[in-house]
């Protein structure tokens, strides 16, 4: 068993080696599809910072001052239930200063000076409203009245707020998938074929093997493992790559002033981890699906 | 130990490669399989270690019918084996030792295992003292001995040649006859296609002649004619 192992492994390199070009434009390739994948993910991660608030239809929110009293917030609430032929009602949702903060520190995470001003005491609490209506003009007359109510500081309407950005989101995102897919493929191809030329290469040994009666999975698994190793080379790379870009722009971004909405573009690490390791999950399986079908392919030379 | 039940083999719809051939071969027998190229001599050496599969009749070996075999059972049959080609299919990249090794090591068999049994073979085929050579260091007689070596290493009960001393002068060729008579000695079952009368003249072994695929003698201590 272990001498298996052992010629698995050995025969990996020193086909690795023998191939050093074909093997390079492989990982090269997997790698720039998987940073643009990665890219990807930060860069949706990022809007979806920006438009947190306003997940689940929510058009419109209501900023309550944190120094309101209990009486002026039931009153507010009252009011916006009353809106009934234009407020969803059964889905009117109160965030207190607790939820609002925790929201904040998700926005504002790029933006250490901003989210040092705020605490769980000095930051508003909100009413997000789902309206019933599809006519903005109503939704916007509607917020005029509340911003009137004592105790509200102000009104959010969804409209000004990130309409742009969802629809910018939506077209990068669709940019970058087909790109990255497409690029997968070329790379799943080019592992494919690295593999075919390996084969080929080794068309005598696989022969006498095959002769000598050396199973097809003893044959194949050296050539499987080449591929594999491809893969995650490529996703190792894209990982590397990643992080700096990543490092970049959350220095790039520290330096816009404080508070423009930019800073929420940045991802907090825990996510580029994630990122990283479905990074390397792809790469590997990238390099797996090549291989294979190469090495069940080819094996009759 | 090998049956040829009705084999008929075709490569394409005009090519018949053999047609209807039937033959019984016993444990330890030496079996010349004559005749002039294109009769059919290689290909019933791919249908018993089913390289090919028969259109039609059935191959039995070692009393398992060969083309009914699932593909997952076919490494075991060919470990049964050994083959031994005109042309060597030496590994030009590897040594004399590494060669023969290469068989038992890619069936899995223990490092300790393949340090015993390689000298142990090439001692037999009188190849001892050479290990470490490359096969363009040695001789076409020196190769051919290497591919015997590498096909008997893991005792196979039957030794499959096709044309082994087409590629050697007559000389040497009489001492890779000698070689597979020595093995044959042992019990193992040979079988071997030639059109080398000097040799089948020679050994006087049982000779099977084929012409167009067909069958058209079966002569126990015969000559080539």
């Amino acid at each position: 068993m272990i001498s298996r192992v052992a010629y698995a492994f050995r025969e990996t390199w020193a086909s690795f080696r023998r191939n050093l070009t074909l093997t390079v434009a492989a990982v090269l390739t997997s790698a720039i599809a998987l940073l643009l994948v990665g890219a990807t993910f930060l860069i949706q991660r990022g809007f979806s910072n920006l438009l947190v608030q306003w997940r689940g239809d929510v058009e419109m929110i209501v900023f309550v001052r944190a120094d309101a009293t209990p009486e002026q917030i039931s009153f507010i609430d009252g009011s916006i239930r009353q809106a009934s032929t234009v407020v969803d009602a059964n889905r009117l949702e109160y965030v207190d200063k607790i939820g609002t903060y925790e929201e904040a520190t998700r926005i504002f995470a790029g933006d250490p000076v901003t989210l040092s001003l705020l605490t769980p005491e000095n930051v508003p609490s909100q009413f997000k409203v789902v309206p019933l209506t599809q006519d903005p003009a109503l939704v916007r007359s509607l917020a005029d009245q509340f911003r009137t109510l004592p105790g509200v500081e102000d009104v959010a309407l969804a409209e000004d707020e990130f309409e742009v950005i969802s629809t910018l989101s939506g077209f990068v995102r669709n940019v970058t998938l087909v790109m990255s897919m497409v690029l997968l493929v070329v790379a799943v191809g080019l592992i494919w074929n690295t593999i075919r030329t390996a084969m080929f290469a080794r068309r005598r040994e696989i022969e006498v093997m095959k002769l000598v009666g050396a199973t097809n999975w003893f044959i194949r698994i050296p050539f499987m493992l080449e591929g594999l190793l491809q893969g995650l080379i490529g996703s190792l790379v894209a990982c590397g790559g990643l992080w700096a870009l990543n490092a970049a722009w959350t220095n790039g971004v520290a330096g816009f002033k404080p508070g423009t909405g930019i800073s929420s573009l940045v991802v907090p690490s825990s996510y580029l981890t994630t990122t990283m390791l479905v990074l390397l999950a792809t790469g590997a399986l990238v390099g797996a699906v090549g291989s294979a079908i190469a090495a069940s392919r080819f094996l009759d030379v | 130990m090998i049956r040829l039940e009705h084999v008929t083999k075709r490569y394409s719809s005009d090519v018949l490669a053999v047609r209807d051939v039937s033959f019984d071969i016993g444990k330890g027998d030496f079996v010349f399989l004559v005749g002039p190229s294109g009769s059919g001599k290689s290909t019933l050496l791919r249908l018993i270690n089913r390289q090919e599969r028969p259109e039609r009749g059935n191959v039995w070996v070692a009393g398992r019918n060969v083309n009914q075999l699932p593909e997952s059972r076919v490494p075991h049959l060919r470990r049964s084996m050994g083959n031994v080609f005109q042309d060597y299919k030496l590994l030009l990249n590897k040594t004399v030792f590494e060669n023969v090794a290469f068989a038992l090591e890619v069936i899995g068999k223990p490092r300790q295992y393949v340090q015993r049994q390689v000298p142990a073979v090439l001692d037999l085929v009188g190849l001892a003292g050479k290990e470490d050579r490359f096969p363009h260091q040695l001789s076409g007689g020196e190769q051919q001995r290497v591919s015997i070596a590498r096909a008997f290493v893991n005792r196979p009960l039957i030794l499959l040649a096709d044309e082994p001393t087409g590629n050697l002068d007559p000389s040497t060729g009489e001492g890779i006859m000698g070689l597979l008579d020595d093995i044959n000695g042992t019990g193992t079952t040979v079988v071997m296609a030639t059109h080398d009368h000097r040799v089948v003249n020679a050994m006087r072994r049982r000779v099977v002649q084929l012409d167009r695929g067909v069958v058209v003698r079966d002569q126990e201590r015969g000559v080539y004619e």
